[in-house]
């Protein structure tokens, strides 16, 4: 029983003790003493009664240890004790020590960075919120298409009030908003939602209120928005009046209700949300009036599970409302499957996690192995260095020291170079955790990436530092507690050598790096593939000179009339520039994330029940397809005589001819999108908008100054006659010229903006070679070590062989050939362990099979050449031994 | 004297201990006789297991311990039983007892 006075006796005996250790003696002493007296006073001499005592009780000194040794602060003083040991044992080969703390540190590290992502992105899905385990995304609809919001108002209304298994449910829209009113207007990414918002995401204001129930009322609802932590900081100096105040966004005035926290940034994971305004504004923010309508879906919605229900129940629940609705109104959902799913927010698709939860559990996977590797480099490390003290152990076993302390003082050891090794890890992972964010280009998202070593972080590394310790730990240390003492310490010093067991061991070892470094680089092999696969494949455009920028009309408050004459000045100006070939303008830019969709009617085509009419929809600008170098496969593009007093024209791409009007002339017909009809005039060649994986889908293409969309931010396309940056300055003056207060945003080469499009890929591939490249050398390092280690074991035999006469030939194959049989062995295994593992990566590959046979051989050679340049460098210290020195050795 | 010594069944040493001091406070030797002389030589804790013991018990607040000088000029822990050690004996007693009882019950029955 641990009481408090066992504790602060255990504690005083720790730190006082010699005083303590001192009166236990004297009072075994007096014991002993007493018992003396006894024995005399019934006659015995004074040495008969010390000897009679001593027999019967032992002597003071086993006594007292007896009794100290029953404590649990003896058992700490020899943990204690083993660990002074081990330091100083580790100082004495600082060149061991370095290199075991540095494997196993870049080891941890790789573990510890992508925890740390995991933790900030899946395990973390909302920042701020109260408790996120029991809130569900909400989804509609086939989960292969993109993630587009899957509500509309008047449903996601009537699924609120009719559940059941929900305590709450919360909608919103995100999308850019512009402060406006001040110095320099500013765009900052929001959200319109329902009032239940803040209350559903448990997330308090740390300033004023956040919203009302009527205050979301269509029709009603009050021009209040809650503002964002950064926004309050960056553009009202932390005012703590601020609440009560009105600003203005979109140029309509709104009242500051309440600030949010600091850390929340909205409930789509890695998207930063900084302003909160209720639903029925969307009519002053984006001029819309989308809540009135069961056919505009455009809300996500998140629900908060009620205590007791589970996932399961409230699916099905939602399933049999939905398909209630569905009934009532089946016009307004034939466009789209009906089906709702639930996920938890770590694989919501609404935000980044949609992407990261695919690819960080195979990064953590691959982390683990890498780890796995550097224990098995360590564990051979340490089984040569404990062959070394096999006299030392020998001795301490010889003077009594139990099996379980010889475990005991090498477990403390690799413990202790277990969480050297950690703490290593955690400062090199300090800067690596930040480097996720670096994948992202810039571009027109709000991302966000906090990945930092949180607590949970800290203490899972340092768990895995004790596992990982454990694991190289524990076989040295049960190989040298079971030393036959006799015949180790019978040995000659220099004699000593590998027993049967431990080489077997050794070779197990080496086996083992080999074959881990393999599953790694051929992991890496296949992910490097598929990105240059994806790299390689034609996107339908032409990236190289091109230079973006964007600007965003609406808040700037240009009407469609102006705002059309502000486009037709822009591209006359920008086209007369000097090193500018030609410009238009987009509504989006390719592979970022970035296309809208529209739903379509198209002529002659009757849709599936439910078939999702949803069909990408690019606005641009004349000359789009001649600045993208997109070809057109017949009719024309768009030109400045697209206006909106000309006939409504339309383009669209082969793969929507060949989906919607398969062996028909397109030319002619007509597609209706929001009310109006387009005629298509042209035919472009398929291009890839959305990813450069994914198949590619139809597009449909209408003419800006037809298709003016307000509220919409405009991106300027510009083929550059030379390096696209170079123009970029005077770009930048021409727009500020034809409107100073215009915020021109993100200018950037579309060969930078792009790369977001290959994120996962990216990243895969980028990870994975640098786990394998690393896995590659300690396998490199670890084969070296015990080829070199088993050689210079067998000089005298090797000498011998010499004297007898053996070519050096000969004895270096010798050596060669035992690196060699070891290598091929991993090869064999680590094949088959890939071949077993590679089929998780399936879905993220691209045009690469798992079993590729390219990357399988290419991976195996380089290994087997990298295994055997390692074992060439003893082979030839080998063929360099003199047999009179190997001889005299001993 | 008699020949042979009995170990004591792990636990029952604790209880002998505060026993012993339930009469007086005492020190290790004295404690150690005092079981020798009352179990008339059948259980004789040496220095070892009784101090083990001893530690144990005064951790666990069941017995307090004071130095004090002994007869013959040196000095020696004496303890003493806690209002804590009391009540433990109390219960170990009648457990004890109780235990007797149903072991005999069941050696008397075959």
């Amino acid at each position: 029983m641990a009481s408090i006075r066992n504790i602060a006796r255990g504690l005083r005996s720790l730190f006082r003790k010699q005083k303590v250790e001192q009166e236990l003696s004297e009072e075994i002493a007096a014991f002993a003493e007493m018992a003396v007296q006894e024995k005399m006073k019934r006659g015995l001499s004074r040495e008969e009664a010390l000897r009679a005592v001593r027999l019967e009780s032992g002597t003071v000194e086993i006594a007292r240890e007896e009794v100290r040794s029953a404590t649990w602060e003896s058992f700490v003083e020899d943990i204690w004790r083993d660990f002074r040991f081990s330091v100083r044992s580790l100082r004495k080969s600082p060149g061991f020590a370095a290199i075991v703390i540095l494997t196993l540190a870049l080891g941890i590290a790789a573990n510890t960075t992508v925890l740390s992502w995991i933790s900030a992105t899946l395990l973390n899905p909302v920042p701020g919120a109260a408790r996120t385990s029991d809130l569900v995304a909400i989804d509609r609809g086939d989960r292969d298409g993109y993630a587009t919001p899957p509500f509309s108002y008047p449903d996601l209304r009537e699924l609120t009030e009719q559940t059941q298994t929900f305590s709450g449910i919360l909608g919103y829209h995100n999308d850019y908003m512009a402060l406006t009113g001040v110095a320099k207007p500013e765009r900052i990414f929001g959200a319109l939602t329902t009032a239940s918002y803040f209350d559903v995401l448990g997330v308090r204001p740390i300033l004023g209120r956040t919203f009302l129930p009527e205050e979301g009322t269509p029709h009603a609802g009050a021009a209040v928005i809650v503002i964002g932590y950064a926004v309050w900081q960056n553009h009202f100096a932390g005012d703590p009046q601020i609440v009560g105040k009105t600003i203005q966004i979109n140029r309509h005035p709104y009242t500051v209700i309440g600030v949010a926290p600091r850390d929340f940034t909205g409930c789509a994971t890695g998207l930063r949300a900084e302003l909160w305004i209720p639903l029925p504004m969307d009519r002053d923010v984006w001029g819309g009036n989308r809540i009135d309508y069961r056919g505009s879906v455009w809300l996500n919605a998140l629900g908060k599970l009620r205590a007791g229900a589970t996932k399961g129940q409230a699916e099905a629940e939602l399933n049999t409302l939905m398909q209630e609705i569905v009934e009532r109104f089946p016009e307004d959902h034939r466009d789209r499957s009906n089906e709702i799913s639930l996920d938890p927010l770590w694989r919501s698709r609404f935000g980044l996690n949609g992407f990261l939860y695919k690819i960080l559990p195979m990064l953590l996977g691959l982390a683990g192995v890498l780890l796995l590797l550097a224990c098995a480099n360590v564990a051979s490390l340490l089984l040569v260095r404990s062959v070394g003290r096999r006299r030392e152990i020998a001795i301490r076993i010889g003077m009594g020291a139990s099996t379980t302390q010889i475990i005991r003082q090498f477990l403390i050891e690799s413990l202790l170079l277990g969480l050297l090794g950690g703490t290593a890890a955690i400062a090199i992972a300090m800067w690596t955790s930040r480097s996720l964010v670096a994948f992202f280009p810039p571009s027109n998202l709000p991302l966000t990436n906090d990945a930092h070593i949180d607590q949970r972080v800290l203490f899972v590394t340092i768990a895995v530092s004790i596992l990982a310790a454990i694991i190289f730990g524990i076989l040295p240390a049960l190989r040298s507690s079971s030393l036959p003492v006799q015949d180790v310490l019978k040995e000659e010093a220099t004699s000593v050598s590998l027993n049967v067991h431990k080489s077997r061991l050794l070779s197990g070892l080496v086996v083992a790096q080999i074959s881990l470094s393999l599953v790694l680089l051929v992991c890496a092999g296949l992910f490097t593939r598929s990105l240059l696969k994806a790299q390689q494949t034609d996107p339908g455009f032409e990236a190289s000179h091109m230079l973006l920028a964007s600007y965003d009309l609406s808040p700037a408050g240009y009407t469609l009339e102006t705002g059309t004459a502000f486009n037709r000045q822009v591209l006359a100006r920008l086209s007369a520039l000097p090193g500018v070939e030609s410009v238009t303008l987009a509504d989006f830019s390719p592979l970022s994330f970035s296309i809208h969709s529209d739903y379509l009617e198209i002529q002659g085509y009757v849709p599936q029940p439910h078939e999702w009419m949803e069909i990408s929809r690019a606005i641009v600008g004349p000359n789009y397809f001649r600045t993208l170098r997109t070809s057109l496969i017949s009719g024309r593009e768009f030109t400045e005589a697209d206006m909106p007093d000309s006939q409504f024209v339309a383009v669209v791409n082969q793969a929507f001819v060949d989906r919607y009007w398969p062996g028909e002339n397109a030319i002619g017909k007509q597609v209706t999108d929001n009310g109006a009809r387009f005629t298509v005039v042209g035919i472009a060649r398929n291009a890839k908008y959305r990813s450069l994986t994914a198949p590619t889908e139809p597009v449909i293409y209408l003419p800006i100054y037809q298709a003016f969309r307000s509220a919409k931010e405009t991106t300027i396309h510009i083929r550059a006659t030379g390096d696209p940056l170079t123009i970029a300055s005077s770009v930048e003056d021409t727009m500020h010229q034809l409107n100073p207060e215009l915020p021109l945003f993100n200018v950037n080469p579309l060969s930078v903006t792009m790369q977001l499009g290959s994120l996962v890929g990216r990243v895969a591939a980028t990870f994975a070679s640098s786990f394998g490249l690393l896995a590659m050398l300690l396998a490199a390092v670890g084969i070296y070590g015990v080829v070199a280690y088993t050689t210079r074991q067998r000089t005298r035999e090797i000498g011998i062989r010499v004297a007898l006469g053996a070519e050096k030939r000969g004895i270096y194959s010798l050596v060669l050939g035992q690196g060699f049989r070891l290598t091929l062995a991993g090869l064999v295994v680590g094949t088959a362990l890939a071949l077993a593992s590679t089929r998780f990566l399936k879905a993220q590959l691209f045009g690469v099979s798992q079993t590729d046979a390219l990357t399988f051989t290419t991976v195996g050679l380089l290994l087997a050449a990298v295994a055997l340049v390692a074992c060439h460098i003893p082979a030839r210290r080998a063929t360099r031994v003199d047999p009179m020195v190997a001889l005299r050795h001993e | 004297m008699p020949e042979k010594t009995s170990d004591l069944i792990q636990g029952t040493l604790d209880m002998l201990i505060l026993k012993t001091l339930a009469l007086e406070p005492m020190h290790g030797y004295g404690i150690s006789i005092r079981i020798e002389q009352i179990s008339s030589g059948v259980f004789k804790p040496n220095a070892g297991s009784l101090f083990l013991a001893v530690q144990r018990l005064e951790r666990d607040a069941l017995i307090d311990a004071e130095w004090q000088p002994t007869e013959n000029n040196r000095r020696a822990k004496y303890y003493s039983l806690t209002q804590k050690g009391r009540k433990r004996l109390n219960d170990e007693t009648r457990e004890w007892s109780r235990q007797i009882a149903a072991v005999a019950r069941i050696l008397e029955a075959s």
